[in-house]
């Protein structure tokens, strides 16, 4: 013991031992591991592997996986901070942009069929907005709504499942259904959300949505928040949406997916062409494939067929067999909001679940007593609903007739029995006249609103777009909205005198 | 599909799932639930000893078996949220995935991993090393690790919770 190293070797050794044994619970740790030695170091070096993991992981530093995420060098960040252009707060408009705003009418008092303009003082005939029937001026509307004012005062002030939730709203749900024919109704305080809201209450992640390329802005929107999987075909084109279940179904069936909720959404009456959904084709082949159809009725509700019932009535389907009927209040009835009729199941799942149900404010009792105040004008005999419906289809039929007369300068695809025509120039006249971006188009016809309003005193508008998000933009058109409280004269009238601006406009263009 | 669309719907997804607290995975961060953890592995002893012709030993291993079983149901096999609020948002993600928004080497992963090692390495140790017994609980708590390794982070294996494609 004279080796001083191995002296100091003996002392540490001696010291450290001495060190673990006054730890407390040391024991417990010599005894197992001295106890799971038995003979068999493997086990002792597995164990011990074991703990050394565990004790690595816990000592191991926290990070977050993300592939995308790139590892920027300082000097890298200051270049790009260098690089940065702050963009002005307001962009300068561009030409388009003047142009809108420039063209833009204001109305003086109130809206109806014939509005005072703010910038001339006249009065011009209204075919651009959607006060179909007349409802904006009828006078037992507008009494009964002075009542409810007096009773119910103006905002509900709290969404439905929240003390929002008035008899009358209740009364309107009813109303509704009875009028469709469905089981169910529930209404939204705005028709916007309608549609995005119902759809994406039952469609989630995973589900399929296949829907018509035609479909207004509210259910793109809808089907782009619902996260499903979607499926676009072609305008009306059956054969197409045929295809699109078929290739759905192959792939379905061979990659073994799990069974998920499909859906077919389409529009009723399409806002933006103004022709029909082939409902009794699509209703085979919802059957065969086995697919909920979504109709989105905002702009045939009230409007299409004689009792107005919308395009179950028109085709002759039970309203009962399409799985959610959704609609707008805001054009036919004159009122806001929209609703979703179908099953009581269907209904009462987006009591829950229709998130622009739960979470908007209710709509107001004046609103809701006006859109019942629609239907009822329109079930009942003796209050003339059949009579306005019936002008309203002669109007717009005497509109057609008159212009289907230039399919030269003017192409209307939109059908018989639609209250919304879109004029289009004839792609080949646009081609001719050397017309190539879709602005030039737009300046077109808004030259042709113009024209009509100085000179024939008609209020018809461009159909507008937001056309950097529209997924499948439709031509530039003037749409007409046509309304049963004008003559057959005036709408005639008004028919020539727009069709005499296209041939005017497009040969001042050659 | 192109690259950027691919880019884009998980852009959607990743701000879908962080538009909102992940109810589902949130509360294992909760002290209460780490400690109900332990709670339920001695209840799980305690039944096994009590039930009458269980050795000491099988008792030992059928806890650690049974906790292993347990946790790879919930933490691994399950996938997606029973409750859902954010539109599938979490479809196909398992709960450990789900965790801390899937961030490693967190407080409650280290403690989740750390409870089947503990109580692997008691295990064996009561059991006596049991040829048996000892293989039983070495398969259970290795499986069970290399489910919770930072590599298998949504890494599939044998089909096993196979999300189906998307297009």
């Amino acid at each position: 013991m004279d080796n001083p190293v191995l002296q100091a070797i003996n002392q540490t050794f001696l010291t450290v031992s001495r060190g673990v044994q006054a730890v407390p619970g040391s024991d417990i740790v010599i005894g197992y591991i001295k106890n799971s030695y038995q003979n068999d170091p493997f086990r002792v070096v597995l164990e011990l592997g074991l703990a050394i993991y565990a004790i690595k992981y816990m000592l191991s530093k926290k990070y977050r996986i993300d592939p995308s995420h790139i590892k920027l060098t300082e000097k890298e960040i200051d270049e790009l901070v260098d690089e940065w252009q702050p963009e002005p707060l307001v962009k300068p408009l561009t030409d388009r942009e003047r142009m809108e705003l420039e063209s833009a009418q204001v109305i003086l008092g109130s809206q109806g069929p014939k509005p005072k303009m703010l910038s001339t003082g006249k009065t011009l005939l209204n075919l651009a907005s959607s006060n179909f029937l007349g409802y904006n001026d009828n006078e037992h509307i507008k009494s009964k709504l002075v009542e409810v004012l007096h009773n119910y005062g103006v905002g509900t002030c709290g969404p439905p499942g929240f003390y929002g939730t008035l008899d009358v709203h209740m009364q309107l749900e009813k109303d509704i259904a009875r009028f469709l024919g469905t089981e169910s109704a529930i209404i939204y305080a705005q028709a916007f959300a309608t549609i995005s809201s119902v759809v994406a209450a039952f469609s989630k992640r995973g589900d399929i949505i296949v829907a018509d390329e035609g479909c207004n802005f509210a259910i793109q929107k809808g089907t782009q928040i619902s996260r499903s999987i979607i499926k676009w075909y072609k305008h009306n084109d059956m054969e197409d949406l045929e295809r699109v279940l078929e290739s759905i179904q192959k792939e379905t069936s061979n990659k073994k997916r799990p069974l998920t909720r499909r859906f077919i959404i389409t529009e009723g009456l399409f806002y933006n062409y103004g022709d029909f959904a082939p409902l009794k084709r699509i209703m085979e082949l919802k059957h065969k494939y086995k697919y909920r159809l979504v109709l989105d009725e905002s702009a045939s509700v009230g409007l299409v067929s004689k009792n107005g019932r919308g395009l179950t009535e028109k085709y002759g389907v039970a309203a009962k067999e399409i799985d959610m009927i959704v609609g707008s209040m805001a054009h036919s009835f004159s009122a806001a909001g929209g609703f979703c009729a179908g099953a009581k199941e269907v209904i009462d799942h987006q009591r829950l679940s229709g998130q622009a149900f739960v979470f908007s404010a209710a709509i107001p009792a004046m609103l809701t007593v006006c859109a019942s105040e629609a239907i009822n004008i329109l079930e009942d005999e003796s209050m003339g609903g059949t009579k306005l419906l019936k002008d309203l289809h002669d109007n717009a039929t005497a509109f057609r007739n008159v212009i289907v007369t230039a399919p030269q300068s003017i192409e209307m695809n939109s059908e018989e029995g639609s209250p919304i025509l879109h004029l289009r120039f004839p792609s080949q006249v646009v081609k001719n006249s050397g017309i190539t971006t879709r602005d030039d188009e737009e300046y077109l016809l808004q030259e042709i609103v113009d024209e009509v309003a100085t000179k024939d005193g008609l209020l018809i508008t461009r159909a507008k777009y937001v056309e950097s998000q529209e997924l499948f933009l439709p031509r530039p058109s003037i749409r007409i909205s046509i309304c049963a409280s004008h003559t057959r004269k005036e709408v005639e009238k008004a028919a020539q005198s727009i069709k005499t601006a296209f041939s005017k406009v497009i040969a001042k263009r050659k | 599909m192109t690259l950027a669309s691919k880019y884009k719907t998980d852009y959607v997804q990743s701000l879908d799932q962080h538009s909102q607290t992940n109810l589902n995975s949130s509360w294992v961060n909760d002290k209460g639930a780490w400690l109900t953890n332990v709670i339920l592995i001695f209840f799980l002893k305690l039944v096994f000893d009590i039930i009458p012709g269980i050795s000491p030993e099988l008792s030992w291993t059928l806890t650690t078996l049974v906790y292993n079983i347990g946790s790879y149901i919930m933490f691994h096999a399950v996938t997606g949220v029973p409750f859902e609020f954010t539109q599938g948002a979490y479809d196909g993600i398992t709960l450990w995935e789900q965790i801390d928004g899937g961030v490693q080497f967190t407080a409650t992963r280290k403690y989740l991993t750390a409870v089947p090692v503990v109580l692997f390495l008691l295990s064996t140790h009561y059991t006596h090393y049991a040829p048996f017994a000892f293989s039983v609980n070495l398969t259970a708590t290795v499986i069970n690790l290399i489910a919770k390794l930072p590599s298998m982070h949504q890494v599939r294996l044998f089909d096993i919770n196979q999300k189906p494609s998307t297009d």
